[in-house]
């Protein structure tokens, strides 16, 4: 359904929550403070793997302003939550599999007495021997995380496979093998879970939330506590952040459990950064194993590979998070025979879950390492090897799905390729001051949009017309900061020529706005800008027919929306919306339309390991470039700059647009750097935002983002999602520039100094590049 | 939790004998810590330094140089004597934290916290600086090497405070360098630091050289035996490498969730080696 094109230049369009945002106004769930609050809290034993015999809570129901202390049996409904697989225990019965699981929640008059509550509980526990790798969950034999599963430990297997894989590989003129080594990120998202519920009389649970799904989150609720997810009401106000992090129950099964406990009285539970830490969801840690064959040219042929990825404790999205790492594993590049094969396993690690890069920020490393190594070996341009093998328009990708949606990625291969940062790396190279040496890598990435086949990637937009001649959307996909609540009203404004102040927004609330999947898979302005742009052409339609009987015109196409009016040209002749809005009945100045994502026709014949969410239609592309500086002395990394060329489409706004990149740049820098979430046997050692190290920006450049001309038909106003994209491209990139430097293709993520350092005083195994 | 905010320091040492007394200067070493037991401190009371006019300032006599303990990092960044007589010790205050900690914390609090990775130490140790320290009794002065004990510890007594740092200006020391290495370039605890102080005759040989270690021991270090390896030399890569190796042999660092032993051992030899290339 091409979309028209604005029908006037867009004007810069002021972000809609920037103001309130900066001067400190705009109230996100951590801000409420109802009257009467009461404080929940969870306490988490913090022991990796054992059988719970007891919790004794004596002492702690003992204390001043304890009002209840809760645990397991006192949980209705079947206490498991889970976005796919149910499978994860609100409070714990039988057994805790992470540090992170709780096993009682209390409820106190204040914070200081929860505090207060939590250090007097104590469990009895019963250690279980631990696994703490995949490699020690797949081993048979091994202790198993959840019983009475025939397939042990793992959660899923899957296999992505195209032509003989095996076969050509070994008529190959080429081969490379390579093992690639992810850590466990965390999003660093500066709300912390938090949210506010309360019972209301009437049986309603009412909860105030940081999350990223409130239409799904009624129903995990729900399952989990015994609650008709018709009796669950959720908003969601704008998020502080979420990456990810926010996409699936964190508070508020606890937070139900606690409201049902105290009627009428409003709850309140935030985690602090430590159990932001201990109890959130994480990025997968991974292993990749390739094998990569050639032509002596440099066509890919063909190409295996074995992605493990450690899912923690529970499922959460680890199947689905596997898959779509699965899907990406073989590059945006032509390759005729692949074999892909997936895992993703149970360990005793904190739970990962979805985080921006779903799986292929792991995979990027994998595949853009093979692709170095390859330029390396055969002595070939980096880009040159790039942009041969890249996916065009109308090719069928690696995991089988012919390509009719836009595909980009030779146009940002060749923004790079004449950008006088690639044109004049070597030049810069050559003049590394003393003690330092300089590289220049590059990575080809992309990521899809949506949420695959088999899941409707659904979305239900309503616009009303106020009586002040104003319009209100209501928008049903929270904003975690990515201004998708921006774009909406942006689109409003301008496909019914407004004024940007003509639009007002309505956070996501599950009784006034419509269900719409949730603030994820870089779908948020894709599939409910479609649909509000729907409901923008019922809309005008609606404005001119009622405008035509007051201006007693018999021919809509005699009218214009005007900021503000319906316009007569020819007699110079206007209504006012305002005078609209008072002529029409509520239930007439309300539109609604719906949009689901197309998927891909005839599906390729594999995947069948993944009902749902395999194989996508649409994705995004970049080609990154990055100029590193290392220092000999302590192999510390310098980023100097950073450019990266992206196709989304249309850029609806450019400043929202780059604000996508740059973030997802500075995330994807600081998983390349220093991220990582240290474990030891499960427990997590750097627990505090002092011991896992985000990128400040002094540790980042000024990235450059360049759009380049693109238009995806389908797409509201022709853009695609780009929330995800950048992510992926600068630990390939920086890793490729490191390989330039020392001559070996890193291996393990992030590259710390100390890493970097080793490699300096190794000798180089790979021959430099001409 | 009370809170005492003496004006005088007659005032401050009567605070001081409250039971649980703690001293509070910027409280970016001291709120943390107190948060990590959180629940703990109902019967705290903390003693604010920040109205004691005896406490701040920065004054010169006969080439030392006179910094009141509760003076901010950044009022020491912004003060010209400070700038024109201690670049070794701005250079090494213009990297700890990063804006809001250096605007909070202060100079008096990095000692008294004795961290062996406290940045202002290095420069500290290399200057051959004093403490003041202040108690009903009276006051006395010490080598800050004496002062700090160990991690954490310190000289001071009960109801004895911090109230000044007295530095020499290095006379005639032609080259003042810091470096830390952290794990990201701001709000980074030190992994490695090292100050150096040379002073050189007209030819470029070393007629002295100050070296002292950050957060590869118990305590800051000076390596005297790499000091004399450079007397006599003149700096180059070369006669460099022996005093490094001196370092390498000086220090004990320890493994945590910022480094290992290993790679602070090797790099504090390396921060050695760039005196060559600013030579
Ligand atoms: C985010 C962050 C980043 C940091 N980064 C760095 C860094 O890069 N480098 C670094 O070295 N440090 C760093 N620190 C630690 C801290 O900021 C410094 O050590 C600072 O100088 C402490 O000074 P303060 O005035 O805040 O001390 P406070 O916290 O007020 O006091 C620290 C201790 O010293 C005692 N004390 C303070 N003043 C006196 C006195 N005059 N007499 C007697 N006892 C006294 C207190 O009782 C307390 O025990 C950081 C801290 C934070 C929170």
């Amino acid at each position: 359904m091409p979309q028209s094109i604005p029908p006037r230049p867009s004007p810069p369009h002021p972000r809609a929550d920037g103001l309130a945002k900066a001067c400190g106004t705009e109230r996100y769930a951590a801000d409420l403070y109802p009257p009467g609050l009461v404080w929940a809290g969870a306490f988490r034993p913090g022991v990796a793997h054992a059988r719970v015999r007891a919790v004794h809570t004596d002492r702690a129901q003992a204390v001043p302003g304890v009002i209840r202390v809760l645990t397991a049996k006192d949980v209705p409904g079947t206490n498991l939550q889970g976005i796919v697989h149910k499978d994860q225990p609100v409070l714990c019965e039988d057994k805790v599999r992470h540090a992170g699981d709780p096993v009682a929640l209390v409820l106190a008059e204040s914070r200081e007495a929860l505090v207060r509550v939590l250090g007097l509980i104590t469990a009895d526990l019963e250690p279980l021997p631990g696994v703490f790798t995949p490699e020690e969950a797949l081993k048979p034999g091994a202790p198993l995380i959840h019983d009475g599963r025939p397939q042990g430990n793992i959660l899923l297997r899957a296999v992505i496979a195209k032509g003989r894989a095996a076969q050509a590989l070994r008529r190959c003129p080429v081969r490379l093998t390579g093992v690639f080594h992810l850590p466990m990120q965390d999003h660093g998202f500066l709300e912390t879970q938090n949210g506010v519920a309360l019972l209301t009389p009437d049986g309603v649970l009412e909860m105030d939330v940081s999350t990223q799904a409130p239409f799904r989150d009624r129903f995990e609720i729900g399952h989990a506590l015994g609650l008709s997810p018709w009796n669950i009401r959720i908003r969601a106000p704008y998020l502080g952040g979420a990456f990810g992090g926010k996409d699936g129950a964190t508070v508020q099964c606890l937070l139900g459990l606690a409201a049902m406990n105290v009627p009428g009285r409003p709850v309140k539970m935030v985690w602090d950064r430590e159990e932001c830490f201990l109890a959130g969801y994480k990025r997968h840690p991974a292993t990749l194993r390739y094998t990569l064959g050639a032509e002596a040219d440099g066509r890919l042929t063909a190409l295996r590979c074995r992605l493990v990825y450690d899912t923690g404790a529970y499922a959460h999205l680890g199947g689905e998070v596997m898959e779509l790492g699965l899907e990406h594993a073989a590059g945006p590049y032509r390759i005729e025979h692949v074999r892909l094969e997936g895992l993703a396993v149970y360990t005793n690690n904190p739970v990962a879950g979805a985080m921006r890069g779903f799986g292929v920020a792991q995979a990027s490393f994998g595949f853009e390492g093979m692709m170095d190594a390859l330029a390396r070996r055969l002595d070939m341009d980096p880009l040159e090897l790039r942009l041969k093998n890249a996916l065009r328009p109308g090719d069928v990708n690696p995991a089988g799905v012919r390509l009719t949606s836009s595909v980009g990625l030779v146009e940002c291969l060749e923004t790079v390729r004449t950008h006088p940062l690639w044109t004049g790396r070597r030049q810069w190279e050559a003049q590394a001051p003393p003690l330092t040496r300089r590289g220049v890598g590059l990575a080809a990435v992309f990521n899809a949009m949506g949420y695959g086949r088999g899941l409707p990637d659904m979305a239900v937009a309503k616009l009303e017309l106020l009586e002040d001649g104003r319009f209100r959307v209501y928008s049903s996909v929270a904003d975690m900061g990515q201004g998708n609540a921006s774009a909406y009203a942006q689109l409003v404004a301008q496909d019914l020529n407004q004024d940007a102040g003509a639009v007002e927004l309505l956070q996501p609330d599950t009784e006034r706005c419509h269900p719409s999947g949730s603030s994820s898979a870089g779908r948020t302005t894709y599939s409910f800008g479609n649909a509000l742009l729907k409901a923008c052409t019922a809309m005008r339609v609606k404005l001119l027919s009622r405008a035509a009987m007051v201006l007693m015109r018999d021919e809509l196409t005699s009218l214009e929306l005007a900021p503000g009016r319906v316009v007569h040209p020819a007699s110079g002749r206007s209504l006012a919306l305002a005078d609209l809005g008072r002529l029409l009945s509520r239930d007439d100045r309300v539109c609604v339309a719906e949009f689901l994502m197309p998927v891909a026709q005839d599906p390729p014949k594999t995947g069948t390991a993944f009902p749902i969410g395999f194989p996508h239609l649409f994705f995004s592309y970049a080609a990154h470039l990055a100029r590193v500086e290392v220092d000999e002395l302590t192999g510390r990394i310098r980023v100097a700059d950073y450019l990266a060329a992206t196709d989304g489409g249309r850029v609806l706004d450019p400043q929202r647009f780059h604000q996508q990149i740059e973030g997802g740049v500075a995330q994807g820098l600081g998983y390349a750097l220093m991220e990582e979430v240290a474990l030891d046997q499960g427990r997590i050692l750097s627990d505090t935002l002092s011991t896992y190290l985000l990128p400040t920006s002094l540790d980042l450049p000024d990235t450059l983002s360049l759009a380049v001309d693109g238009c995806e038909d389908t797409g509201p106003r022709g853009l695609k999602g780009v929330g995800e994209v950048g992510m992926n491209g600068p630990l390939p990139c920086l890793a490729a520039a490191l390989a330039s430097i020392t001559g070996q293709r890193p291996d393990r993520a992030p590259l710390t100094p100390e890493r970097v350092l080793r490699a300096l005083n190794r000798k180089p195994r790979l021959r430099k590049q001409a | 939790m009370n809170v005492r905010l003496p004006v005088t320091l007659a005032e401050l040492f009567a605070a001081l004998e409250e039971p649980g007394a703690r001293v509070l200067a910027g409280g970016t070493d001291l709120l943390v810590q107190l948060r990590s037991r959180a629940g703990a401190h109902g019967s705290q009371t903390l003693v604010g330094l920040e109205r004691i006019r005896e406490l701040q300032g920065i004054t010169a006599t006969d080439g030392v140089i006179r910094i009141g303990a509760a003076e901010t990092h950044a009022s020491i960044l912004e003060n010209r004597l400070a700038r024109s007589r201690l670049p070794l010790l701005t250079a090494a205050l213009a990297e700890l934290g990063g804006p809001a900690i250096r605007n909070m914390g202060t100079i008096g609090g990095n000692a008294c916290t004795a961290s062996p990775a406290g940045d202002s130490l290095p420069p500290l140790y290399a200057l051959e600086a004093e403490v003041e320290l202040a108690s009903r009794q009276g006051l006395r002065r010490m080598a800050i090497s004496g002062f700090i004990q160990g991690p954490g510890r310190t000289s001071l007594e009960r109801g004895e405070i911090l109230s000044a740092l007295l530095v020499p200006q290095a006379k005639g020391f032609d080259l003042h360098h810091f470096e830390k290495v952290g794990r990201r370039s701001a709000l980074a605890i030190a992994v490695v630091s090292l100050a150096a102080l040379i002073r050189r005759d007209p030819s470029g040989r070393v007629l002295e050289a100050r070296l002292a270690l950050g957060s590869v021991g118990p305590t800051v270090l000076r390596c005297p035996e790499a000091e004399n390896l450079l007397t006599g030399r003149r700096l180059t890569l070369a006669s460099l490498k022996p005093a490094a190796a001196a370092l390498r042999r000086a220090v004990t660092p320890i493994d945590d969730v910022r480094a290992t032993a290993a790679y602070r051992r090797q790099v504090a030899g390396n921060l050695l080696l760039r005196l060559a290339v600013l030579a």
